[in-house]
C-alpha cells in the first residue's frame, strides 16, 4: 500500500515537473517570438521614424499608434526592467538585459543622426556657391505642433568663417531646422556679421531674425551671445533681453537671457519661456557650474508669469560635471551619454530645465552629426565648428505644470 | 619637421593672412601643446582673426610641456594683456610641476596693470600649489582687494596651499 501510495506520488510529481517544464518551453517560445518582434521593430526603421516624424510613412503611423508618448515615455527603465523581471530563469534576464542595453545605444546612435532633410552643401573642390541666394536647399518642414530649440556653439564666429561660402551655408541649413538656436563664440568686432549671416539662413525665404548681446569677457579677447530665431513661429520680448547682471565678477561670460513665446493661431495658450545662453571658462567650470544653480533660480523668479527657465548653452561639463546647477529640485537636462564636439571625444553642450515646470518638453533631442550629416570630412566639420550642435523638443502650447513630491527619494537626480 | 612646428614657425610669417591661416589650423588640430609658446607670442599679433584663433587653440590645450614653462614665465610678463593672460593660464595649467614659476607669478600678481592678469596669477598661485612665505603674503595682500574676484581667488588659493599644506603634514607624520 505504502509503495503504491510513493509510485502514484512519484507519478503526479513527474507529470507536474512534464507540465511545468512544457509550460517553461512555451514562455520561452512566446519570450522568443517578443524579442525577436522587439528586435525587428527597434532595429528596423521604426523608431528612427517616430523619433523623425519626417519620414515618410512609418514615423507618422508608429506616432498616430503610440498616440503622442515619446521613446523615452514608451521604452522608460522602469517599463524595460518590468519586463526584464518576468523572464523566467537568470539567462532570460541576461539575454533582456542585453537587449535594453542595445536599445540605448540604438536611441543614442539616432539621437546622433537625426537631421532628415539636411541638403549636402559645396564643400572645397567642387563649384562653390557665392551668398546670399546661394541655396537651393529646400524650405525645411516643421511640426505645427511642436518647436525646437539648439544651442550651437559656433567657434571663432568671425571673418575666417564668413570667407567660406560654404561653411556659411552649411551653418545656415543647421539652423533653418530649428526654430531657435542659442549661439556661442561670436569673435569678430564687424557689427556686420550677423546682418550677412542672416542674409544667408533668409535666401531661401525664411524669416529668421536675431537679437545678440554685448561683447564679454575680461581681456580683449570678447564673444558674443546670439539667439537667432525664426519669426514666423516665435516672437521675442525684446524688452526682455538682457546680458545677466554680475557685480561679484563670478561669471568669465555673463549669460544673455530673452524672453521667447510661440506663435500659434490653435486655441490654446503660446508656451512662453526663458532662453539662457552661457558659454563656460573652461578653467573654471566647477566654480562657474555651481554659479549657474543661482543663475537659474533667479531667472525662475524673474517673472510670477513665467515658469519656464531653460539654460543651454557651452557648459564645458558632461552630465556629471554640472555641481550645484545637476542638483536643483526638478532640475533635468537632455544630453546625457553622448559626444557634442566634432572630434567625438567629449561632452560640452547641453539644455537644462525644471522637468515639473516644463511639461511642455515632448521627449524628443538629439545631437546634429554635422559630419555625417553633411558628408564632411573631419578636417571640413571642424572648419564648421568644433562643436555639434544639439537641441530639444516642446510643445508650441503651454501644459500645466506636472505636480511633484519633494520628498521621495533621488527627487533631486535624474 | 612636424605640420604643428611648421605651423607655428607660420605664425610669424609677414603676411597677415599666412599667419591667420597658420593659428586657424592650430587651433583646429586637436592638440598643439608641443606649441604653446608660439600660440601664446601669437595672442600679441596685431591681426584680430590670428588672436582669436590663437585664443581658440590655447582654450583647447591641456597642461603644457615642461620644456614650456621657463619660456611662459617669460612671457607672463609681457605688456599686452592677452598674453600676459594665457602665459599665466598655462602656468596655472600645469600645477604643481610649474612650482618654480611662483616668483614669476607673484611678480604679476603685484604689478601687473591688467585685472584679469593679476586675477589669473591669483587662480594660478592656487593650482600650483607653492607654499612659499612670499606667495602667502602676496596671496593675503590682494585677499582684501577692492576687486571682488581677485579677493575670492586670493582666497580659494589659499585655501588650497593650507588644503596642502595639511596634506604635507599628514604624509610626514606617516612617513
Amino acid at each position: 500500500m505504502r509503495l503504491m501510495e510513493r509510485q502514484g506520488r512519484e507519478a503526479r510529481m513527474t507529470r507536474r515537473r512534464s507540465t511545468s517544464t512544457r509550460r517553461k518551453g512555451a514562455r520561452s517560445v512566446v519570450l522568443s517570438r517578443v524579442i525577436w518582434i522587439v528586435w525587428t521593430v527597434v532595429t528596423g526603421s521604426s523608431i528612427a521614424g517616430w523619433i523623425i516624424p519626417g519620414m515618410p510613412l512609418v514615423g507618422p503611423l508608429i506616432q498616430q499608434v503610440l498616440g503622442n508618448k515619446t521613446v523615452n515615455e514608451i521604452l522608460s527603465d522602469e517599463r524595460v526592467n518590468k519586463v526584464i523581471d518576468l523572464a523566467p530563469d537568470e539567462a532570460w534576464q541576461g539575454k533582456l538585459g542585453f537587449l535594453k542595453k542595445k536599445l540605448r545605444e540604438h536611441q543614442a546612435a539616432v539621437h546622433a543622426t537625426s537631421g532628415a532633410g539636411y541638403q549636402v552643401p559645396t564643400v572645397p573642390g567642387a563649384q562653390v556657391p557665392t551668398y546670399p541666394g546661394a541655396t537651393s536647399a529646400a524650405r525645411v518642414a516643421k511640426s505645427a505642433q511642436t518647436i525646437r530649440i539648439a544651442s550651437y556653439n559656433i567657434e571663432v564666429f568671425g571673418t575666417t568663417k564668413m570667407g567660406k561660402p560654404w561653411v556659411v551655408e552649411t551653418l545656415a541649413q543647421v539652423v533653418r531646422h530649428f526654430d531657435i538656436v542659442a549661439i556661442q563664440e561670436i569673435r569678430t568686432q564687424d557689427d556686420q556679421l550677423m546682418p550677412t549671416f542672416l542674409a544667408v539662413v533668409n535666401a531661401d525665404g525664411s524669416r529668421y531674425d536675431y537679437v545678440i548681446g554685448p561683447r564679454v569677457g575680461r581681456t580683449i579677447s570678447t564673444e558674443q551671445y546670439a539667439f537667432v530665431y525664426d519669426t514666423q513661429r516665435i516672437e521675442v520680448d525684446r524688452s526682455s533681453v538682457a546680458s545677466m547682471s554680475d557685480p561679484a565678477d563670478m561669471l568669465h561670460r555673463e549669460p544673455l537671457v530673452a524672453r521667447f513665446r510661440t506663435r500659434s493661431s490653435g486655441a490654446g495658450l503660446p508656451f512662453s519661456f526663458w532662453l539662457v545662453n552661457i558659454h563656460t571658462d573652461p578653467d573654471e567650470v566647477a566654480s562657474e557650474v555651481d554659479v549657474l544653480a543661482g543663475v537659474f533660480q533667479v531667472m525662475q523668479a524673474a517673472r510670477a508669469d513665467e515658469d519656464d527657465v531653460i539654460l543651454l548653452g557651452d557648459l564645458n561639463a558632461n552630465e556629471h560635471q554640472l555641481g550645484l546647477l545637476g542638483q536643483l529640485p526638478g532640475i533635468t537636462w537632455v544630453v546625457s551619454g553622448i559626444t557634442t564636439n566634432t572630434r567625438k571625444t567629449k561632452t560640452y553642450d547641453n539644455i537644462l530645465f525644471n522637468r515639473f515646470a516644463t511639461s511642455e518638453f515632448t521627449g524628443r533631442w538629439g545631437v546634429v552629426d554635422v559630419q555625417s550629416v553633411f558628408r564632411l570630412t573631419m578636417d571640413q566639420a571642424l572648419e564648421v565648428s568644433d562643436h555639434f550642435p544639439v537641441w530639444a523638443e516642446f510643445h508650441v502650447y503651454e501644459s500645466a505644470p506636472m505636480q511633484h513630491t519633494a520628498q521621495l527619494p533621488g527627487y533631486f537626480f535624474q | 619637421m612636424s605640420d604643428v612646428t611648421v605651423l607655428a614657425r607660420q605664425l610669424q610669417d609677414k603676411q597677415a593672412s599666412v599667419r591667420a591661416q597658420a593659428a586657424e589650423r592650430l587651433g583646429r588640430c586637436g592638440d598643439a601643446a608641443c606649441v604653446a609658446v608660439e600660440l601664446v607670442r601669437a595672442c600679441g599679433d596685431e591681426e584680430e582673426v590670428v588672436r582669436e584663433w590663437a585664443v581658440a587653440a590655447l582654450e583647447e590645450l591641456g597642461p603644457p610641456p615642461a620644456s614650456s614653462l621657463e619660456p611662459l614665465c617669460s612671457l607672463a610678463a609681457a605688456a599686452q594683456e592677452l598674453v600676459a593672460y594665457w602665459a599665466v593660464t598655462l602656468l596655472g595649467r600645469a600645477g604643481p610641476e610649474a612650482f618654480a614659476a611662483a616668483p614669476a607669478l607673484v611678480s604679476v600678481l603685484e604689478t601687473s596693470p591688467h585685472p584679469a592678469v593679476r586675477q589669473r596669477a591669483a587662480w594660478a598661485l592656487g593650482r600650483i600649489r607653492d607654499q612659499s612665505a612670499a606667495t602667502i603674503a602676496a596671496l593675503e595682500r590682494v585677499k582684501s582687494s577692492g576687486d571682488p574676484r581677485l579677493a575670492r581667488l586670493a582666497a580659494e588659493s589659499l585655501d588650497n596651499d593650507r588644503t596642502a599644506s595639511d596634506f604635507h603634514s599628514r604624509t610626514h607624520a606617516c612617513g
